[in-house]
């Protein structure tokens, strides 16, 4: 292996990257009314770019990463994420064009817009903003988990002995261009790479599930090798049937409640594109089958199993890529799963930032205008994405996915004031934030007992309880939504619904 | 109530007969219960390409659920009428 070449083609694709992230803002001044027409008349080219929009930060560091090195390390039970991106754009059909229905005309930038006109009460509107805020922050450390991989690979075959600080530069320098693009150009930046993104992920894996498995002897080698992992390696084992069906439907239901995924929702132009596009999306969850597969694939391949037993399992797609790839591909591929996390956490760090404009600093200053609004979201947008970056020096978790679960089981938590408060007047808002109090306490006391207080973890390694069969391993995000359902529906009915103030009031 | 009030969502109901509803809650509901019901598709054979139908069955099910939903959102898209894209 030339590792300098591998090198050459990253940076000169960053290179190419960066220029894109910055010239689309230029792109947009220079040639408005045009690309008005291509993202927004609504032709095939628009329902198309509508699709990447939503698709693409959905599918990140978490599909890369993430759920192939917890495939490799338990098996069977993590390939949840198939079902689980399976359902979830279901639900995306049922809700979603409501929510933009509710949302247009109104202007609203945010879920939480919505729960503040439709609960007439701006303390629980801050109340689940900041939930939002919090619950980015671990799935933005996990794309962060997911760069440093590819970094740690890439940097440890080229130097052994200063790896760890030249990855962590490496890392910072990105951060500070990512920061520094996504101030100048916005969603733009982020869907415009975004497409380069998934051009350079889809020419990956196609060539990576088509040349290993025929290169290693055909799937049923792999499997073989893989012998017997914890969940099931062929079949799911017994014991873990209910967390897998309570990880698929959980995730399914928390998806659309994050607020980047809102903030793709809301920048298409019609519910019928959304509703096509969202339909379509389930294809996307293919790429990420077949990565979860690399999991198992990499069993077969022993110089790559070198390489995770050195850098860790979170390497397992990179390592896999480096073993069995000429130089070129290897630093292409990389390029891609680099950004791969990178586009995402600009997505994500701009809803964060809208949720504490809009959300937080707007309801408590009601008369800043418009270009204070923007300047402001620019500023937090920057400070969210340091916020992450300080959060995973500090942080340790053994596995990158179970902070993405952590995110999970707190954003489940105002599933019942924006899922259920978009269907019906009924829910009263105290009872609405005792339930939300109560799903916290409990979601986080479970987190908190099954890593810390029972088992005696050194770092976050699951989020499954462990309860007594019959329902042995459970996610946690379910208990705690159940929690919070009972307090929210119980209190409502006895405290009877709020009044809605939005209707009638802002009749414009 | 006037009309644009009832497109902003607040108040809106989809059109469309009781018979075209049930065909779409169908198409949205089923291909998620098979997802959901862990048991029907966890089992080992018969495999394809070598891998085990756990792991096949859910990948191409991801495909027809995606044509499941996309007749589903053309339907819903006839409903709805009107002219915008």
């Amino acid at each position: 292996m030339n590792n300098y070449i591998i090198l050459s083609v990253f940076v000169a694709l960053f290179l190419v990257f960066v220029a894109l992230g910055f010239g689309s803002s230029r792109f947009r001044r220079g040639d408005m009314s045009d690309l008005g027409e291509w993202a927004l008349a609504g032709r095939k080219l628009g329902g198309y770019l509508a699709w990447f929009l939503v698709g693409a930060d959905l599918y990140t560091a978490y599909t890369f990463i993430a759920i192939p090195e917890l495939v490799y390390e338990k098996g069977a039970v993590y390939f949840y994420a198939v079902p689980y991106v399976g359902m979830t754009f279901g639900i995306a059909m049922i809700t979603m064009p409501r929510l933009w229905r509710m949302a247009k005309g109104k202007n609203y930038v945010t879920a939480i817009d919505m729960v503040q006109d439709k609960f007439n009460s701006k303390t629980l509107a801050i109340l689940l903003a900041f939930t939002g805020i919090v619950a980015e922050l671990p799935y933005i450390a996990l794309q962060i988990y997911g760069m440093q991989a590819v970094l740690t690979v890439m940097i440890g075959h080229l130097t052994t002995t200063d790896a760890n600080i030249v990855t962590e530069i490496a890392l910072i320098v990105s951060f500070i261009v990512l920061a520094a693009f996504t101030f100048t150009s916005g969603l733009r930046g982020a869907t415009i790479t975004a497409v380069m993104k998934d051009a350079i992920i889809f020419a990956s894996v196609i060539v990576i599930i088509v040349v290993v498995p025929m290169r290693i002897g055909g799937f049923a080698v792999a499997f073989t090798d893989a012998k017997t992992l914890a969940t099931g390696t062929s079949t799911l084992a017994g014991l873990f049937l209910n967390g897998f069906i309570s990880l698929t439907i959980m995730s399914a239901l928390a998806l659309y409640l994050y607020p980047h995924a809102i903030n793709g929702v809301f920048s298409t132009n019609s519910t019928k594109r959304l509703r096509l596009s969202t339909a379509l999306l389930p294809i996307y969850g293919v790429g990420l089958a077949l990565l979860a597969l690399f999991g198992i694939l990499i069993y077969a391949v022993p110089s790559a199993l070198g390489d995770v037993a050195k850098y860790g399992a979170v390497t397992v797609v990179p390592s896999l890529i480096y073993a069995e790839f000429p130089d070129w591909f290897v630093g292409f591929a990389f390029l891609g799963i680099f950004i791969g996390g990178l586009v995402p956490a600009s997505i994500m760090a701009i809803s964060q930032a809208n949720l504490l404009t809009r959300n937080v600093v707007k309801v408590a200053r009601p008369n800043i205008d418009s270009k204070t609004e923007a300047r402001l979201s620019k500023w937090f947008s920057v400070m969210f994405k340091f916020i992450a970056l300080a959060f995973i020096f500090a942080i340790s978790a053994t596995y990158s996915l179970e902070l993405q679960l952590v995110g999970g089981i707190i954003i489940l938590q105002t599933l019942p004031a924006i899922f259920i408060g978009m269907y019906t007047k009924r829910l009263n808002k105290y009872a609405v934030g005792v339930g939300w109090a109560a799903g916290m306490i409990t979601g986080v006391y479970m987190i908190l007992d099954a890593n810390f207080f029972i088992a005696h973890l050194p770092s976050l390694q699951t989020t499954f309880f462990k309860f007594a069969t019959p329902f042995s391993f459970i996610y946690i995000g379910l208990i705690a939504l159940l929690v919070n359902l009972l307090f929210a529906i119980v209190g409502s009915l006895v405290m009877g619904g709020t009044k809605e103030a939005s209707v009638k009031t802002t009749k414009a | 109530m006037s009309s644009e009030e009832s497109d902003t969502g607040w108040n809106y109901s989809a059109k469309g007969t009781t018979g075209q509803k049930v065909i779409v809650a169908i198409l949205l509901i089923f291909p998620m219960l098979i997802f959901g019901i862990t048991p029907l598709y966890n089992k080992d054979k018969p495999t394809l390409l070598g891998l085990p139908f756990f792991y096949w069955f859910e990948t191409i099910w991801l495909v027809v659920s995606a044509v499941f939903y996309v007749i589903a959102a053309l339907m819903l898209n006839r409903m709805e009428g009107g002219d915008s894209q």
